[in-house]
Order: C-alpha cells, then sequence, then structure tokens
C-alpha cells in the first residue's frame, strides 16, 4: 500500500501556474474541508480571536442575544469564560419548526425585552446575532430590529453570522464591522482626531503609528476597543479621516465616507522593513506631509540584524493563523536571509505579488493548505524547521519552538516587526536554540 | 418564554452527538455545513479530537449550494476525498442547512455508495436537537448498517462474521452509550472493566470508543449489551430484536474520575432531600448510591432523554430554563448534584451543591 501523503505545491510550480491556474486543493470551494484544530479559525471562527459574536460586541456597553439553532451558540460558552463576557451573550434557541417556518421571528421583540428587564445595569445596545438559517429563510432582520428597539427605547442592531456567505462579496466579519459602526451619526468634524479601524482590539501601546500621528499634530486617536464608554464610542464621528489597517474594514470604511462624510486612507500590517518605510511615505504624501520614521526605522533594522547575528539563517515555517498575512511575512523573512521551508496558506490573487517573489529566493518553499482533505497526513518528519509561526503551523510541528504570534493585541508597522522577532527569540530559547538572551 | 435562556448557554446538539459516536470508527465523516457545526463539533464537543487525527470533513456549503440544492457537487467532493483518505465508510452528518432546505439523505446516501462502493451513514440531525437525539440516531444506523440489518448485504456487512444467539461468547458484553459528551470529560475506562469483571463480564467491547467497526459487525456475539446512557437505548432494543441479545440499562458512577471526591463527601447528603442532574443512565445509578449510603429521598432529573421505563416516580424531565430555575426555587431540594454551569441560573440557591460535571452541558474551553 503506497503511503498517503499531504497536498503540496512548490513556490515554483504556483508561480508558474499563476493566479488563473491555482490548483483545485488550494481552493477551499473545490473540496472538503478538513477539520483539524489547525483549521479551527476557519470552521469555528468564533472559537478563537474574534469571531462575529465577539465582535459584535465591540460597541461599550453592548449586549447579545444570539437567535439560532442551539449549535450556533455551543461555542459561546468559551466566549464566557473569556473575561468580561459571561453577562453579555443571550440565547433565543430555535426548534425543528422555526427553522422551517420562521416563527421565532414575532417572539423577537419580546425576547429582547426580557433580556433588558433582567440586567441591572441596562445595556447601550442590543445586537441580535443570526446565522445560516436565517440567510437561507430571507428574514429581514433590520425591520426585527426596528420593532425590537421600539419596545426596549435602544438601538437594537442585527449581526450576521452567515457562514454560508464567507466567500461571497460580504462575509460576515466584513458586515459586523460595518454594524458597529453603524450608530455613528453626523456630527462636526475635528480636523485633530483620527480612528483606527480594523481590528477589536488596540494596537500594541508602544505602536508608532499613534506618535507618527501626534508628531502631525493629531490630538484624538479613537480605536472602537479603548472606548471606554458609549459617549466616547459615538464620539468618533467628529474624526477627520479614517486609517484602515485591516482589509475586511473597508466597506465600514466606505459606509461612514458615505455617511458622515469621513475620508479614509487604507494601510497595511507588512513585515518587509523597506515596504512599511515606503508605506508611511505615502501615507504622509497622502496627507501632503512627511512623517519622521528614521528613529523607529532604524531600531526596527537594528532588530532584525541583532536576531540574525544571534540565530542565523534558521528555517521558519509559517501558518494563516496569526498576526501577518503569511505569504508577506515569509517573503519579509526570505529577503532577511531566513529560510522559509513551508507556508500553510490558501493563496488569494492578491498574494501572488508575494508568491512570485518568494519563488525567485525559495523555489523549493511548500505551500499547504490547511483545509484540504489529505492534511490527514501530512507528515512532520518530511519538514525541519527551527521555529513555527502561528496556531496552525504550530499544530503541525508540536514539539519545536513555535509562537502563535495571534495575541488580540495587534502588531503593526516597525513596533510590530520588533516584537515579532522579540517572541521569535523569546520561543527560541525557551527551546534551547542558540544566541544570548539579551 | 420557550427558547430563551438568560444563563444558560445551548448544551451539546444533535449533530455533536452524531459524530461524537462514529469518531473512532475509521470512517469518512461529512459535517453538511457551511464550516461553523464542523468546527464547533470537533474544537468543543469532541475531546479525542485534539489528540488524534480525525477524518472529520466540513461540507464547505455555500449559499448557492444550499440554495440550487447542488447535491452532486456535494457528492463529488465526497467521492474525491474518498479517493485519497483511507476509510472504511462514509458518514453524512446533517446540520440547521440541510434541514431548512430539506436535502433528500436517502438518495444523496444511495449515490454516494454507488459511486464510491463504500458504505454510507446518513444521520439527518439538524442542530436544534440534543446530543442524545444525534447519539441514538447515530447508534442505530451504526448497528443497523454493520450488524446484520435489512439493508446490510447492501451496505457490506460481512454474513459470516453473524452469529446465531447460541454461538454468543460467555464474559463478552457490549457496551453501548459510551461517548465523551455523556460523562465529564475525562473518564477512566478501566474503572468500568473493573466494574464489569466484578459481575464476570471480563471482555467488555466498548463500542466507538477502543472497540472498532469489526467489534460493530460482531455485535451479535455478546453475551449482553450494557447501555450507560439514553442515546444507546434504542440501538440496544434493535439488538435484543435482531439477536435475543439481553441490555441493562446502567453507567457506573466509578467511570467518572471525580465520583471519589463525591463518594467520600457522600456523608453530608445524609437528612437531606436530594436532587441529581445528568443523563439518566448515570444519574440512577448516583441515586442508587446515594440511597444505599445515606437513605435520602432522591430526585433525578435532565435535560436530556428519559426513558420512562427508567424513571422512578417524580423524576423530571428538563425542557427549559426558567423549569430548571422554578425546579430549583419551589423542589426544596437541600442537596443539589449537577454541572456547575447550571449554578449560573440558581446564584442564591442556598443548599449543598456538589459539582458533577456533564460535557455535554459545560464542554470544555480551548482559548
Amino acid at each position: 500500500m503506497t503511503k498517503k501523503e499531504a497536498y503540496y505545491i512548490t513556490a515554483k510550480e504556483l508561480s508558474q501556474a499563476g493566479k488563473e491556474k491555482i490548483p483545485d486543493q488550494l481552493v477551499s470551494g473545490r473540496h472538503l474541508i478538513y477539520s483539524s484544530p489547525a483549521t479551527l479559525a476557519f470552521n469555528s471562527p468564533g472559537a478563537q480571536g474574534f469571531g462575529v459574536k465577539r465582535a459584535g460586541l465591540a460597541i461599550p456597553g453592548s449586549v447579545m442575544l444570539l437567535v439560532a439553532p442551539g449549535c450556533c451558540g455551543r461555542n459561546t460558552t468559551i466566549l464566557s469564560e473569556l473575561g468580561g463576557y459571561s453577562d453579555r451573550f443571550f440565547y433565543l434557541l430555535m426548534d425543528e419548526t422555526d427553522i422551517v417556518t420562521g416563527r421565532h421571528l414575532k417572539k423577537i421583540p419580546e425576547a429582547v425585552s426580557r433580556v433588558y428587564d433582567c440586567l441591572t445595569k441596562k445595556p447601550s445596545v442590543v445586537m441580535i446575532c443570526i446565522t445560516c438559517v436565517d440567510a437561507l429563510l430571507g428574514t429581514d432582520m433590520e425591520r426585527m430590529c426596528r420593532k425590537a428597539s421600539d419596545r426596549v427605547g435602544i438601538p437594537v442592531l442585527p449581526c450576521y453570522m452567515y457562514a454560508l456567505t464567507r466567500e461571497g462579496r460580504k462575509p460576515p466579519m466584513v458586515h459586523v464591522r460595518q454594524s458597529i459602526y453603524s450608530l455613528l451619526e453626523p456630527r462636526k468634524k475635528k480636523s485633530s482626531s483620527v480612528n483606527i479601524l480594523g481590528h477589536f482590539a488596540p494596537l500594541t501601546d508602544d505602536c508608532e503609528l499613534y506618535d507618527l500621528l501626534r508628531s502631525v499634530g493629531v490630538k484624538k486617536i479613537r480605536e472602537i476597543s479603548r472606548c471606554g464608554d458609549y459617549e466616547e464610542y459615538l464620539a468618533m464621528a467628529e474624526a477627520n479621516f479614517n486609517l484602515v489597517l485591516n482589509p475586511e474594514a473597508r466597506f465600514a470604511a466606505v459606509d461612514l465616507q458615505k455617511r458622515l462624510g469621513i475620508p479614509y486612507i487604507e494601510l497595511r500590517r507588512l513585515y518587509q522593513i523597506d515596504k512599511i518605510r515606503n508605506q508611511y511615505a505615502l501615507f504622509g504624501g497622502a496627507l501632503g506631509l512627511q512623517f519622521d520614521d528614521r528613529e523607529w526605522y532604524l531600531a526596527a533594522k537594528k532588530r532584525v540584524e541583532d536576531f540574525y547575528g544571534k540565530f542565523g539563517p534558521i528555517t521558519f515555517s509559517i501558518g494563516e493563523g496569526c498576526n501577518a498575512q503569511a505569504f508577506e511575512l515569509a517573503l519579509a523573512l526570505l529577503r532577511y536571509g531566513f529560510k522559509v521551508c513551508e507556508i500553510f496558506a490558501d493563496p488569494s490573487d492578491e498574494d501572488f505579488i508575494y508568491i512570485k517573489k518568494i519563488a525567485d529566493l525559495s523555489p523549493d518553499t511548500r505551500i499547504y493548505s490547511n483545509l484540504e482533505p489529505t492534511m490527514l497526513y501530512y507528515d512532520l518528519s518530511d519538514e525541519k524547521a527551527d521555529i513555527t509561526i502561528g496556531k496552525d503551523a504550530s499544530y503541525y510541528h508540536p514539539d519545536g519552538a513555535s509562537t502563535e504570534w495571534s495575541d488580540d493585541v495587534q502588531p503593526f508597522g516597525y513596533t510590530g516587526l520588533i516584537h515579532f522577532f522579540d517572541t521569535c527569540e523569546k520561543v527560541l530559547h525557551a527551546a534551547g536554540k542558540g544566541g544570548d538572551i539579551s | 418564554m420557550k427558547g430563551l435562556r438568560l444563563y444558560i448557554p445551548p448544551f451539546a446538539p444533535d449533530q455533536s452527538g452524531a459524530a461524537a459516536v462514529l469518531c473512532e470508527l475509521g470512517g469518512l465523516i461529512v459535517v453538511l455545513d457551511a464550516g461553523g457545526c464542523a468546527g464547533n463539533i470537533c474544537g468543543f464537543d469532541e475531546p479525542r479530537w485534539f489528540g488524534s487525527r480525525s477524518a472529520i470533513y466540513s461540507a464547505g456549503l455555500r449559499d448557492m449550494d444550499a440554495i440550487l440544492g447542488r447535491d452532486d457537487r456535494l457528492v463529488e467532493k465526497i467521492v474525491k476525498a474518498c479517493k485519497e483518505i483511507s476509510g472504511s465508510f462514509v458518514a453524512v452528518v446533517g446540520t440547521p442547512v440541510p434541514a431548512v432546505i430539506a436535502t433528500d439523505y436517502r438518495a444523496i446516501g444511495r449515490m454516494i455508495r454507488k459511486k464510491t462502493g463504500m458504505p454510507a451513514i446518513m444521520i439527518d440531525s439538524n442542530g436544534t436537537g440534543l446530543y442524545d437525539e444525534g447519539e441514538e440516531k447515530a447508534w442505530l444506523e451504526l448497528f443497523k448498517t454493520f450488524a446484520g440489518g435489512e439493508d446490510s448485504g447492501r451496505e457490506g456487512k460481512n454474513e459470516s462474521e453473524m452469529q446465531s444467539p447460541e454461538e454468543k461468547a460467555s464474559g463478552r458484553i457490549g457496551v453501548i452509550g459510551l461517548t465523551p459528551l455523556n460523562l465529564g470529560g475525562d473518564y477512566d475506562l478501566d474503572s468500568l472493566k473493573t466494574v464489569l469483571a466484578q459481575v464476570h463480564f471480563d471482555r467488555p467491547v466498548f463500542y466507538g470508543m477502543g472497540a472498532g467497526l469489526s467489534e460493530v459487525a460482531r455485535a451479535s456475539h455478546v453475551e449482553k449489551n450494557m447501555v450507560v446512557a439514553p442515546g444507546g437505548l434504542a440501538a440496544a432494543r434493535w439488538l435484543k430484536d435482531r439477536f435475543g441479545t439481553p441490555y441493562e440499562f446502567y453507567c457506573p458512577p466509578e467511570i467518572l474520575p471525580e465520583w471519589k471526591g463525591i463518594e467520600n463527601r457522600m456523608a453530608e447528603l445524609t437528612g437531606r432531600k436530594v436532587l441529581v442532574v445528568h443523563q439518566q443512565a448515570l444519574a440512577n445509578a448516583i441515586r442508587m448510591k446515594i440511597i444505599a449510603t445515606t437513605d435520602s429521598p432522591v430526585t433525578v432529573a435532565s435535560w436530556f432523554q428519559m426513558d420512562r421505563k427508567e424513571m422512578a416516580e417524580g423524576d423530571i424531565a428538563l425542557k427549559e430554563e426558567e423549569d430548571w430555575i422554578r425546579l430549583v426555587d419551589r423542589g426544596g431540594y437541600d442537596a443539589i448534584l449537577a454541572d456547575p454551569l447550571l449554578k449560573r441560573a440558581v446564584p442564591g440557591y442556598q443548599g449543598l451543591w456538589m459539582d458533577l460535571s456533564h460535557f455535554a452541558l459545560s464542554g470544555k474551553g480551548i482559548v
């Protein structure tokens, strides 16, 4: 009997195939989806990090009523165990008749009212989270929310956890970002006020982006996760412009531009130091000024050089379950002189910019899809990585140095790069691998 | 209000129960969902999944698959996977999406069998039922398919392995209903072996937990079946009708590692009116132990199936959160043995509370 093997393609082969001929194995819609701890973020987005449910509670003082079959709320017990969530989730469970007839909809205003009444500290907003069943029933949840809002006298917003539309034009995580900013009403603009959109947790406190913005006269930088109360959240409407740090927030930014006249600028999280610098230059250019980022640039450059000096051209295994875009991070590491033996990620069209360059620098780098059925047979003895990045890559290499690099608090820019290598150094030392502890 | 939960999160659903029964049997398990259900089954309701590689897959349904009913694409994906993955059968586990669009499971089953040549089990769970309902369907389908049911010839059953009741092996006992969901997360199979050996069954067959598909095919060989959870009762009755195999409904509390701690505190229950909340087989057994030790009055309540024949007078089937709150408020119980999750709804309870974990309630945290 021949040994079963996990499917992979080399960077060179994928680059040659091009985005028009991505193999079926790397396109999630063309095969069954393998379910392993490495795919949990895909298969159950609410179970780790910020899924729709947790994200839907980003508005200060909000609570959520999940209207769904029991199975959809099952993993919420985990969220409830996380700090601050145990009293914020409520459920209206649908039965077999509900999922066919939609009769549960009549109960929603009463259920919202009961939730409101049972809370000693009254919520600022009630989010109603609905799932695949209502997507198929074609429920007009906006209308249901208006009815519920009339009943309790506070805003009630829909939150769509439609897994069926995951690869559609407006996936759930895009929709939820739009939802949570939808309560902002037009206000007088303040030229010294800026919002950062995209994440549900803040950037690291020492991120240079804050200092750079302040250096050009920005006095108030708001992120929804740092808003202490509902009033401060509403004050986000006074921003002069929005900075979008995650493409999934683009829809929300466009909506705010239309409704409130707040323009937006999109920045990417990058790990290639020259691209970070270039991005800040372009950002400054768009604002008609120049950022002085030299201090942070030099510090990050030194950090990369120090790390390389300590560990040499070590080999990385990179997954997509981390605070990085896997192909961009892989390219950055290759450009710094390290090796990348494998990448676990489904490539998108946009990734081919990186894949072509990866193919030039490291043609034999293997690209696997976490979701592909044959990953059941992934054999870690085939690859020897010194360190793995991401929850998924760590699953495949359980015994080596690894970092999930997936904290809620977000790395960005030069400081993100510095923290990345700090973390790598820490886990390499913990695994007994070279270099001096600084 | 029916279905409203203000304090207690939902319990393990039917699809998780079905997957739990099939998890270790070497089949290719396809959860007919968009992705979230498979993740919840594995990431929350199946502790064995973290330590082993199981062939559990999501169908990865998208809106147009559901709207247009593209079953052919689903079957195509399954056939493709069967060529790449070693498996002895295919199991399709339903979720709310196929329930809403009225998926024809029988037709899909026929297509899978025809195109793969493999046995196929179809479980029409819909995510609104509880885990024991899914387990019941899965156990029944499993034995019917592989142990000599009406369709067994077509399903690839080995006829030569079937035996008449006279050929049953002495000392061999089949244990039906063992899944982590029925217990407390942790479980001690050795203690179960010891308990069974004490009553002269020294060769237990733990279906779905250690015993593979070949043992299911030889289900007619066992002298007796022990049903350790209500979800296994229908299958045990079917086996009794089919092979004349008797069964007993009992789950020894010793299988719970925490039982020792509760046993040590048993004297505290003396003179108290006690309420035990768990799945019926285990709760009944705990009641017997408490009565034997303390002679205290004990009521059993369960959120899951309660077999009428196994109920004592006053036992309670719980349905809604309000039922539970009312029961604790007005029942006059001085002591409660129940999963700690249930405490959330009755914070003012003043009596003695002993934690009795039930994985189908509190599950397992993974973050």
